[in-house]
């Protein structure tokens, strides 16, 4: 994976010193408030319900066991011992105080992570795939490009007060694991007729509260226009861009306001100005990028060790079917780590949990950790004759839970404990919609199926593209809770849509499961997963499991 | 809220309430004010005047239900009642309540509207003052937007003020600066009342307010010629006040004409003055561009251009760097300054765009020094874009 240079190093020293000198102009008056705001904000420090909060990049989600190791550190030295995995491939920490954030983004330094443009109206942290590089089913690895940006897109000038905030992922694989289509611009790499390697380019994607799928903007760019082409994609927003309504802000509004042919040509003409200030060089730096996220040298020998586990232990079976994914490798696994045990903060990792992570990495997993937008922990590179081993010291750390992919992994934005937006609780819900199935023993019998809680409109919680989605709402001081239904965030995005009237907090886990043994009632057989199903009946069988009534007056009707 | 009677008279209350919020910022005296049960039930008098829409906005922040209360003297100018509107519209502002003169009052004592010729002050206590103090009958204290800049008779003015012991009166802008209010309106977009650029910075009725000339004080075009500083809404002392406008805001506003130029060396006065032109004038040689210029316009038309200012209203909004660097393909060698709210933090920013040097107010140079500027004219390193670029 890639290692900070000299140059890296020198910037964020230098970046972590500038803050430093903020903090204090802040406090002496210099700065005000309002000028403070988005300086902090473009280093990560965001002020939340209780106290500031910190948000590392793990850019693209990739980092090594040092690197966990140091966040488990900053956990135990500045914060309550534990950090929370975001849906956008950071780490946020809840409790640092201001006069010590420097020093937080110093022992980041130390091992070459910041903070840098998690947040602000900027350019965020880029991300990535997070099986990348591993993948059997890759096209390229997208984290070379990923970096690329990164270093373009840090302290860019002219961007670093945008209309509204801008988000970039990128996927190396047509089966897009990075949500593209959700963000202001969605890479996704393919090949061209000869073999080279280019993009296609979605723009104008988002959550929040006005969701949008993105919409191809290029059908295929070569990878040595991805800097003028990105580049003059933002020249574009930063002067197209509303600025007078937060709300109507976002990359997204303007390419439904102008239309997606307005936006390219725009976007093409800006991109002959921009080419001339690229002579070429960013390509033999990208080589040398590329070349440090070269695969590790994967061993060769028997596997045998991991069958005989799994005939020998239904625990290990039963977390191998659902926690493991194909490698490029045969011999080879990628092994996600779940972050979600029934009834526990979905995300949330100790101190304690992440040195585990980081020595499983170290001894078993060539160094390699990723963190993944549904929020877990990815081991990219195990040999499978080590997994019996991995599985056991899993076990021991409460890291074990066989639940990736199903009812219990769930993505849950913080929520009205800890976001001063948020209108309802978000991981309450989730914690006792997985005690439940948990109870009920049916989740392996459901099979893949994606439930998305946001607490606000906002959407962080991704509601819009869960299978299931969850949006709390405030009514009247009482929190209510809005079911979408067949959203989707892969190559196939669909924004779900919303089945009808919401329920109190204490109806939503029970209206969740009627519709879990709906489907389970419904489909044809195992192979029919909830969506597929979602798309073959249409949301009616749906809406009778969350509506009885309803239901029981429209057939007495006919 | 009503105010819990426990909490004592009035006088022992405003002493506590300016202990207990003494270090506060707007904002949150604001927010105390409005359920502090020492203060008791509340509400906003506003003139939507030139700079009212600062406190209309805090208050549609916190608490949109507020009493607002908007005097019709029914001599304001058209402008402010299609402000006032349109202000309250668009803050959601669900509680204004519009007052005026009893019809018999009016009949009685000015019925050809000329009483102000004659006697302003009586004007002023018939058509503001006495509906003034009906509608604040049922309120234990009120919310005014008056500053210690305003004038000698508001220089000691606190965030709490007693009112003949009857009602408190909250100030919470007591230690606004004239930039603080700018800052505030810009930074939060809020709309302008139409007067304030046609010469009016200070708004009351339309036969008493007069524009007031470059230099002078933003309240000199107030009664213009008579002895009056305050209309009568704001006694001391329960009296009608008179006397000399404030020196110190005077001064304020001579400074404020002499913006200082940022460049890599240091502060320096500006050498071209005011002197920038339309871009749409044949022939300009120094052009003045809004933020929401279109620069493709001037493709062709650089030669011969010395400077190009481009305008930043606010820190926030960084179109101007993207304008900058646009004019730097497009060819253009000349000077390149931004003008407005750059900040110090800023600076390296805008030199990487292409910018040479930044025009800031004297209020903002005072604030943030040569020294703060001078830690990011180190803007040539650390600089990914060189580096990504191959360029020297």
């Amino acid at each position: 994976m890639y290692e900070y240079g000299e140059f890296d190093t020198a910037y964020v020293r230098d970046r972590v010193a500038q803050f430093r000198a903020q903090v204090e102009r802040r406090l002496d008056g210099s700065l005000t408030e309002e000028e403070f705001r988005p300086l902090r904000l473009m280093n990560g420090l965001y002020l939340q319900l209780h106290a500031y909060m910190l948000r590392v990049a793990i850019p693209y989600g990739t980092l090594n066991s040092r690197q966990m190791r140091q966040l488990a550190h900053i956990a135990e030295r500045w914060d309550k011992g534990y950090g929370h995995f975001t849906t956008r491939q950071n780490i946020q920490y809840n409790w640092p105080r201001l006069p010590e954030v420097p020093d937080i983004l110093d022992a980041l330094a130390d091992v070459g992570m910041h903070a840098i443009q998690t947040s602000g109206n900027t350019v965020r942290n880029v991300t990535a795939d997070h099986f990348a590089g591993a993948a059997a089913d890759e096209v390229a690895d997208p984290r070379p490009y990923a970096e690329l940006l990164r270093q373009w897109s840090t302290d860019h000038p002219e961007f670093q007060f945008l209309p509204r905030k801008f988000k970039i992922g990128v996927t190396g694989a047509p089966n897009d694991r990075a949500v593209i289509r959700s963000h202001d611009i969605g890479l996704e790499l393919r090949r061209d007729a000869a073999g080279a390697p280019g993009f296609r380019v979605f723009v104008g994607g988002g959550l929040g509260r006005t969701p949008m799928v993105g919409q191809e903007l290029a059908a295929f760019i070569p990878e040595r226009d991805l800097l003028p082409y990105v580049e003059a994609i933002l020249s574009v927003y930063n002067l197209l861009g509303r600025r007078d309504n937060k709300y109507k802000a976002r990359l997204k509004i303007a390419v439904h306001e102008h239309g997606i042919d307005t936006i390219r040509a725009l976007v093409d003409e800006a991109f002959e100005e921009r080419c001339a200030q690229f002579s070429g060089i960013d390509q033999e730096l990208l080589s040398g990028i590329a070349a440090q996220f070269a695969r590790p040298a994967l061993e060769q020998r028997g596997v045998a060790p991991y069958h005989a586990a799994r005939e020998a232990d239904p625990v290990f079976r039963a977390w191998a079917d659902t926690n493991l994914a194909d490698h490029a490798d045969g011999a080879h696994a990628i092994v996600t780590i779940s972050l979600k045990p029934h009834g526990a903060t979905p995300g949330d990792a100790t101190a304690a949990q992440m040195r585990v992570m980081a020595d499983l990495a170290a001894r078993y997993g060539h160094d390699q950790l990723r963190i993944s937008h549904e929020q877990n922990v990815i081991l990219p590179h195990v040999h499978r004759a080590d997994l019996p081993q991995v599985h056991g010291a899993l076990k021991e750390a409460g890291l074990a839970t066989a639940n990736v992919g199903l009812v219990s992994d769930i993505i849950a934005c913080p929520g009205m404990d800890y976001c001063s937006l948020a209108t309802a609780r978000s991981i309450p819900i989730a914690q006792d919609i997985a005690t439940r199935f948990e109870e009920l023993k049916l989740e392996h019998e459901v099979g893949p199926l994606k439930i998305k809680i946001s607490g606000c409109i906002n959407a962080c919680g991704h509601h819009h593209v869960g299978h299931i989605g969850i949006l709390g709402l405030d009514r009247a001081g009482v929190e209510n809770y809005q079911v979408t239904l067949g959203g989707d965030g892969s190559e196939t995005t669909v924004i779900g849509q919303r089945a009808g009237p919401g329920f109190s907090a204490d109806e939503i886990v029970p209206a969740v499961e009627r519709l879990v043994l709906a489907y389970l009632d419904l489909r044809e057989g195992a192979e029919e997963t909830f969506l597929e199903l979602y798309r073959r009946l249409g949301a009616q069988p749906f809406k009778d499991a969350l509506y009885p009534e309803q239901a029981r007056r429209r057939r007495d009707a006919a | 809220m009503r105010h819990d009677p426990s909490s004592g008279p009035v006088a022992a209350r405003v002493e506590a309430l300016n202990a207990r919020y003494r270090n506060h910022a707007a904002i949150a005296v604001l927010r105390h004010a409005l359920s502090d049960p020492a203060v008791g039930r509340i509400a906003l008098v506003s003139s939507f005047g030139a700079e009212s829409v600062v406190l209309l906005h805090m208050i549609a922040v916190l608490d949109r239900a507020t009493p607002v209360v908007f005097i019709d003297t029914q001599m304001l100018f058209a402008e402010t009642l299609s402000y006032q509107a349109e202000v309250a519209a668009q803050l959601g502002l669900s509680d204004v309540r519009t007052i005026r003169a009893r019809p018999a009052a009016l009949a009685a004592h000015d019925p050809d509207r000329l009483l102000h010729k004659s006697d302003s002050d009586a004007c002023c206590a018939l058509r503001k003052a006495e509906p003034l103090e009906r509608a604040l009958a049922p309120f234990d204290a009120w919310i005014t937007g008056r500053k210690r800049f305003q004038g000698q008779t508001r220089a000691r003015l606190d965030f709490f003020e007693n009112e003949a012991d009857q009602r408190i009166k909250v100030n919470p802008l007591a230690h606004w600066r004239p930039a603080d209010v700018r800052d505030y309106m810009l930074n939060n977009r809020l709309p302008r009342h139409p007067l304030v650029a046609r010469g009016y910075p200070s708004i009351g009725c339309a036969p008493c307010t007069g524009r007031v000339k470059d230099g002078e004080d933003p309240r000199a075009g107030r009664w213009r010629g008579q002895e009056k500083e305050e209309c009568g809404i704001h006694l001391v002392n329960g009296k009608l006040v008179r006397g000399p406008v404030a020196d110190d805001a005077r001064q304020d506003q001579e400074e404020a004409a002499m913006n200082v130029i940022v460049t890599d060396t240091g502060f320096a006065a500006d050498d071209r003055g005011g002197d920038f032109q339309s871009p749409d004038l044949p022939g300009a040689t120094a052009l003045d561009l809004a933020p929401d210029a279109d620069v493709s316009v001037l493709q062709g038309r650089l030669e011969g251009v010395d400077i190009i200012r481009i305008a930043f209203p606010a820190f926030s909004d960084g179109r101007g760097f993207t304008m900058a660097r646009r004019l730097r393909m497009m060819g253009f060698a000349g000077r390149l300054r931004a003008a407005g709210h750059v900040i110090a933090d800023q600076y390296a920013m805008a030199r990487r765009a292409g910018f040479d040097e930044v025009e800031i107010t004297p209020d903002l140079a005072r604030r943030q020094p040569w020294e703060q500027w001078q830690a990011r004219a180190d803007w040539r390193t650390h600089d990914y874009q060189k580096r990504l670029r191959g360029l020297a």
